[in-house]
Order: C-alpha cells, then structure tokens, then sequence
C-alpha cells in the first residue's frame, strides 16, 4: 500500500513554513507590476483616448485650456481595474503605473478620486456644493 | 479532607478545568503539527481557546422542529461523558482519580456517548445535512466499535489467559504495565487496531466521512451553532486526551515510579499523538462504506488473529 | 435535466452556498440512503449580463470586460475576442506577439490545472495534497506577475498584439520556476496514480464511455480522459499553435482517475512548449501598427481551447465603435450536463467529485438563458433576440400588476 506524500511531511517537519507573514515581511513587487497610476502633465495633448479606452470609466480628463495644454487628470482609484490599457492608448507616456505603491486601501471614499495637475488648474474644477474653493476663476481664457 | 481533595481534583486538576484546557492544548498542537507537516505555519497558541469562546459569545439559533429540551442537552451530555471518563485513566500521569475493579468497561463505554450524542443531535435536527450526517455517524460508529472495544479490552484479558493478577480495573493494569513490559510489545496488532479505532472515534481524517465537509456540509453537528457548538468542540478535545491517556497507559508501559514519571508518560502521550497527526496528513478521506468494508473486514480480523495469537503462545509455554 | 416524479424523495441541496462549491450553482440529489437516484441543475447564479454590457462599451473597453468572465481563464477570453475582433478588422498580429499570447496561454493553463488539482484533493478530504498543490501554484502566479505585471488578470492582449515584451531576465526566471515546477509535477503524478487512499476515491468513478461522452457533447480534459481525441489547438490552430504545436493527449479509461492523468499530462506537456517557444521566440514588433477604432461590419466566430474545454465566441459588428452581439459560449456549460446523467447511481461521497473532475467554473457558464417551457404558449418557437425582449418586458408588466404574489 503506498502512501504518496510521505517525503513532503518529513521534509517539511524540518523546514521552515513558506507562509510569508504579511503585514511583517513584504516580498518586493517586479517593476512591471501595476500599483497606483500616476499621470505627468508634459507631453499631454488632450486627446482623451485614456479616457475613451477605460473600461472602468475611471479616467477623467478634464479641460482648463486646451490651447495652453492645461488638463486636470482626475483618476478613480477605486474604479480602477489596474489592466494598463490607459498606458498602452497613451502614445506620450504621460500615464505609468508605478510599482512601489499597491496597498491602496482607504477608509474614506473621498481619498479615491486622485486629481493630477497643476494645482490652480485642481482647484478651478467644480466641486460639490457646499465645498469651500480657494482660487479666483479664470475670466477671460488666454 | 479527602472531600475537598475530591472536590479539587475533580474541578480543577488534573480533572476539570485543567483537563479542559489540556484538551484545547492538544486540539492546538494537533492543529500546528499538521500545518508544519503541511509546510504552512498554523495557528497560534490561544487559537482554540479563541475559537470556544468566540463559540460560547454568540447567539444559540435552534432550528425549528428540534426538540428543545434535547437540543440543549446533547452537547452538556456528551461533554459530562468526556470528562467523567476522565476520572479512571491516568491523566498527566497521575494515579486515577477514582478506581473499582471493571472500570476499563465503564470508561470505554463513557467515551461512546459522544459519538452515540452527535449522532442523536443530527438525528433530531431534522435538517437533511444533518440527518445524512448522524446517519453515518452512527453507520461508522458500528464499524469501528467491536474492533476498538476488543483491542483496548486486549491488555486484560492477555493478562487473564497468562494466569497472573488480571483484572478489569484501569489502575491495575496500569501498575502491570509499568512494572512488568510494555504491552505494545506483545500485542502489536491490537495497539495499531486501538490508535486508529481512537481516529475513528474522534472522527479524524480519513475517518472523517461522517463530518465531510465537502459532502454534508459539517454533517450532523450542521445545526448547531454558538454555546452547544462550544461544549461539543470541548467534548471532542477532552476524548482527544483521554483517548490517547488510555492508549498510552495500556500499552505504552503505563505510569512508572519516580518524580519523573509523569514527564515521561506525557512524552509517550505527545508521541502518539505525533503518530496520530502523521496520520490526519498523509491520508485521503475514505467514503462511508469504504470504512465500514475495511473495519469489518481488517479490523475485526486483526484481533481476532492477535488473540489466536495469544493463546497459541499460552498453549505452547 | 427534468425530475421524474417520485412518491417518496429524500433531497441532498448541494449550492447555492456549500463548502463544496467555489461558486454558486444549485444541485439537487435525490439519495436513498447514500445512493444517488436522481440529479437536477440549476445554474445563473452568477449571471451579471455581460453580453448585454458590451454592447455599450467600445471594442477595447469589452476586451477587459470579457477577460473578467472569469478569474483562472481570463487570458484566454481575452485571447478568443482579440483574435475575432482582429479578423474582424483584417489586421495581422505580429508572430512574437502571437508567441508570447501563447506563452501566457500556458502559463494560465498551468495555473488553472495546478489550481484544480488542489481543489480537487480537498474535496476528495486529501487536504494534504490540497496545501502543497497550491504552494507551488504560487511559482507560476509569481511567473505571471513578473511577466506581465499582474497575478490573476495578466491584461496581457491589446487589440493587435500584447502590452509587454519577453526580456531575457523574465525568460530566466520562467525557466528556473518551469524546473521546480516539472519536478513537482511528476511528484503529483506519482502520488495520483499510486496512493491507496486516494486511488479508492478516484478510480472507478464517475465513468464516462467514449460513447456517452460523444453524446452529452462533454468537451476538453474530461472529454479526452474518455478517448475523444479533440484538442483545438491541434484540430483548429490559432495564435502561435502552427509553429509550436502541442501533443494531444487522451486516454481511454474514462473514470476520475484518468481526467487527474490526463491534466496532470497536459502540465507536463505545457512545460515542454513553453521552454520550446522561449528558445525560439522571433522577433519583431508586439503589435500591429496601426488597429482601427471603427471596425467593418461583419460577423465572426473565434474558437479557443481553454483549460477546461472549447471556448466559442460569436462577434457581429454592424460597423460601429461597439459591437453588435457578443455571444459567449463556455466550456463548463457544455459539461455541466455530464454531470447529472453521470451521477446517478453513485455514491453521495462521490458527487462533490464527479462535480469537480468536470473542473467545473461557474462564473464562466453563467451566459446561457434558459426559460421554464411549461411556462410559455410558444415553448416550442425557436426563440429570437426581440422574442426575448419582448418576453422580458412582458414579464414585468405583469409583475407590477399583480400586487404581493409574483406569478411565474
């Protein structure tokens, strides 16, 4: 009668467990891993395939000036499915995820929406009422 | 004096709350060894402590259709069973508690009335998992039985067919055991038939059909929940060490003398439970009937060959 | 899959919710003592209208949408509507993408069986093998996530060719987990095939003759643990499989213990291919220079071999930037009804194993619409789009008008 794990539980018994304990040990992440997203504002024209091309709807790209190239990336981490395509449709490399930050966890939803830009172009964005808003609006656009 | 010494004894050690949580010691260390031999790291300490008094903080849902009274006494029954069995063996290796000739008979039918209470509490559920469960239950509880009872009641009668002191008192025939041999050498057979008849019992794997978690969901105990949930887990803890006390006293040479003798007689006890967990790791689960074909077929006939065993050594000295 | 009815019947629910199941399906056994007499299915419980959500989505949008059909063949989803889309589009996908489409193809088939095996022994009480099938699942997870930046999901296809590029540091660290896995495979194979306690769970059950197997229309593994010798990838080559064919493997046997074999084989045969394809991947681009993002009208079906069978596909395109009608037909649909007929007769211990020798995947088959015929005056009417339409919106209509009792 054979019994066939019997080698595994004897070398087992004598080798330390593989579990990573995770909160204490974090193995490090390749670089191609997809982490947060994080958009650069150079070389951004506007064309909006990112945002054509998410599946999620997690993308908005959100016009100041076309012509000065202003734009405000407001990302929805939360919407986000991490499949990349957005990086793949940007032909400018302006959209990369970053392998460093994955634990995304929030305990407020607010800290999902992430918007990326200029931080006067951020604050000229309409907000919910009721939201207090610093910046003086643009009256006439350049 | 001897009143409060009884007393103590039975509420606190070695009976009592000290055998409970020896009981969840055990339940823990079974549970560790077979994530180490499962190359995973297991759980901590206090785990099984957490998980019954987690078990005794929630709400208690009995079913309708079980019967009240009988729904909350099944689980108080079967842990009075464990622990009044574990008056007559020699826990931690002390001397038992209390003892009068017969109570070998009296403790293996004690540890019976758990299986006999689970299988009830399934039957009276009236939940179909349920009855699947106490169905074989009771199915595997009339496999390995004969076996088990014949294979633990082997030490006494070897001494009775030598012509020495038998008798049918633990106590006894733990004192035989240590001053003479150790019993495992002259009956083999019947020491594999009792530790894996104690597998059966407790309804560890492979002999787990009866709670297969894949089948019948968590078979007859499915209904349960909270407080009786809580005493059935303690139940079966408590049978884990008194289950393998007895194993270790009849066979393994018993309780010596010397202040070190309970040390020792615990190491043979985490022995066999060492033996027990290899055993839960390296196995499949059989199905139902495939346990009863190989009890009633192997089990049975390996007593009965060492006893024929037994005497053709008798007849021929 | 009708119940006959009995005077007397002693019913076993396997799902919604069971320790047995990874996702929802409802079974119904009817036992006499521990012998099963009849078998009912009930599936949709993990039906999220997906082919009526990609008719809003744009054709790239729906690639990632359908690649969460389901989590252990989402690569191949993916796979099956890029190469229909692309024939759609007539584009040519470069031959190093189509190498590294098939690369992640074996990787994910190699997940899946390692995944099912582990499965598999935990229904059958094997926990032991359960944990160790699953420790070493991580090798290739971890694979998978060097390679294409992500563990389950690998998001590897874009329309015309894939995200990434096989570099030689990736290439070596396949290699190297391809080593430790063979070896562990073989490992498996022997435990499979020799171990007492698992063999008496394994062999002799769940029986399946060529014929039977023939006539349910099983597809797959399961199919060729039974002697039907189909395999897509030989039968209809796609992606790379002309110039990296893979062995058929079939047995005659047909019991549970040859569906183990026959995947545990295919593992090895994975290993195989993929080491072949790394030595001799060619080169150029990764994608075709330019997809377009309205396609032609037309209507095109894809056909793929999944871990667990034949993966259909149905696009039609009426020119526009979404598609018309996607129709997904998967493996598991096709073997569910082995299932039933199969497990009558059995043992109750062994349905949960005939269930998973099936491999089943839930999440996947949930596509199908099915109606109850008594129901209908025109149950014999071969039902259209519109038809159903209209019968949803009936149904409704006379929801609202009867108040309390829902009238089915």
């Amino acid at each position: 009668m054979k019994i066939g794990m019997f080698n595994d539980l004897l070398r087992s018994a004598f080798r330390r467990p593989v579990t990573e304990q995770y909160p204490v040990e974090r193995r490090p992440t390749p670089e191609i891993y997809r982490g947060l997203l994080v958009w650069t504002p150079e070389g951004c024209t506007g064309c909006a395939l990112c945002a054509k091309d998410c599946p999620a709807e997690a993308i908005e790209l959100i016009t100041i000036d076309k012509a000065a190239k202003r734009f405000v990336f407001r990302y929805h981490a939360d919407r986000c499915t991490y499949c990349g395509q957005c990086a793949y449709s940007c032909r400018f490399d302006c959209i990369k995820f970053q392998s460093e930050e994955w634990e995304l966890a929030e305990l407020d939803p607010e800290d999902f929406t992430i918007s990326y830009g200029n931080p006067e172009d951020i604050a000229l964005i309409p907000v919910e009422a009721g939201v207090e808003v610093d910046a003086e609006p643009i009256t006439n656009p350049t | 004096m001897a009143f409060t010494n009884n007393l103590l004894s039975l509420l606190i050690f070695p009976a009592g709350l000290a055998l409970l949580a020896s009981g969840l010691i055990f339940q823990w260390a079974d549970r560790k060894m077979l994530a180490r031999f499962q190359n995973r790291l297991g759980p901590r300490w206090f785990q099984p402590f957490a998980d019954v008094v987690k078990l005794l903080s929630k709400e208690e849902i009995r079913p309708k259709g079980a019967g009240e009274i009988v729904f909350a006494a099944l689980p108080i029954i079967a842990l009075a069973s464990t622990l009044t069995a574990a008056l007559y063996v020699p826990l931690f290796g002390l001397a038992p508690i209390f003892s009068f000739p017969g109570d070998l008979i009296v403790t293996i039918y004690l540890l019976s009335v758990l299986s006999l209470s689970i299988g009830l509490a399934g039957a009276q559920t009236r939940d179909r998992f349920s009855i699947a469960g106490s169905l074989r239950v009771f199915t595997q509880m009339f496999a390995y039985e004969a076996p088990f009872i014949l294979a633990l009641l082997t030490p006494a009668l070897a001494l009775f067919i030598s012509g020495t002191e038998g008798s049918w008192e633990i106590a006894s025939l733990v004192d035989v055991a240590a001053t003479k041999y150790w019993f495992v050498l002259i009956m083999p057979i019947t020491f594999v038939v009792a530790l894996i008849g104690l597998m059966g019992k407790l309804e560890l794997p492979p002999f787990d059909a009866p709670e297969a978690e894949t089948e019948i969901v968590a078979g007859a105990l499915t209904e349960y929940s909270g407080r009786g949930l809580a005493l059935f887990t303690l139940a079966r803890a408590v049978e884990l060490v008194v289950g393998l006390t007895l194993i270790a006293a009849l066979y393994l040479g018993g309780v010596g003398t010397g202040p070190l003798a309970p040390v020792l007689f615990m190491i043979k006890v985490i022995g066999l439970l060492i033996i027990v967990v290899m055993l839960q790791t390296l196995l499949a689960r059989i199905r139902i009937d495939q346990t009863v074909s190989l009890w009633w077929r192997i089990g049975s006939i390996l007593v009965l060959l060492q006893w024929v065993l037994l005497i053709a050594f008798r007849m021929l000295r | 899959m009708t119940t006959t009815q009995a005077t007397e019947r002693f019913i076993i629910p396997i799902g919604p919710q069971h320790p047995a199941l990874k996702e929802p399906g409802h079974f119904e056994f009817s036992v006499e003592g521990e012998i099963v007499t009849n078998a009912t299915v009930r599936l949709g419980y993990a039906h999220r209208g997906i082919e009526k959500g990609t008719e809003s989505r744009n054709w790239t949008q729906n690639m990632y949408l359908l690649e969460r059909i389901c989590g252990i063949c989402s690569h191949i989803h993916s796979t099956a509507y890029a190469i229909g889309v692309e024939q759609l589009a007539e584009v040519e996908v470069p031959p190093r993408a189509q190498a590294i489409r098939e690369i992640v193809a074996e990787l994910e088939r190699i997940h899946s069986h390692m995944l099912w095996l582990g499965v598999a022994a935990h229904d059958a009480g094997f926990d032991t093998l359960f944990m160790y099938t699953w420790r070493d699942r991580e090798t290739v997870m971890d694979i998978l996530e060097a390679l294409s930046g992500n563990r389950v999901h690998y998001s590897a296809n874009v329309l015309g060719g894939v995200k990434f590029n096989l570099t030689e540091e990736t290439a070596e660290t396949i290699l190297k987990g391809l080593e430790f896995l063979e070896e562990r495979t073989h490992h498996y194979r022997r435990v499979v095939e020799n171990d007492a306690f698992f063999l008496k769970r394994t062999r002799g059950v769940g029986m399946m003759t060529r014929e039977d197997a023939l006539r349910l229309g099983v597809v797959g593994p399961t199919a060729r643990a039974s002697g039907v010798d189909r395999d897509l990838r030989n039968d209809a080559p796609y992606i790379a499989y002309n110039e990296f064919p893979v062995q058929l493997i079939t047995l005659t046997t047909g019991d549970l213990e040859a569906r183990f074999l026959v995947r545990i084989d295919e593992l090895l045969d994975c290993y195989r291919v993929i080491k072949e394809i790394i030595a001799k991947l060619p080169d150029g681009p990764l994608t075709v220079a330019r997809m377009p993002r309205k396609l032609k009208a037309g209507e095109v079906i894809s056909r793929v071999e999944a871990p667990r069978g034949e993966l259909f596909y149905y696009i039609r395109s009426t020119g526009g930037e979404s598609p018309d009608r996607i129709k997904v037909r998967t493996p598991t649909l096709c073997n569910m009804g082995s299932v039933v007929t199969q497990a009558v007769g059995h043992n109750l211990a062994d349905v949960p194993m005939i269930l998973v020798g099936i491999d089943p995947c839930f999440s996947c088959n949930d596509r199908a619409i099915r109606i109850e015929g008594s129901i209908n005056r025109r149950h014999d009417h071969l039902w259209s789009w519109s038809d159903l339409r209209q019968y949803g919106i009936d149904f409704y209509r006379r929801q609202l008008d009867y108040s309390g009792e829902i009238n089915t």
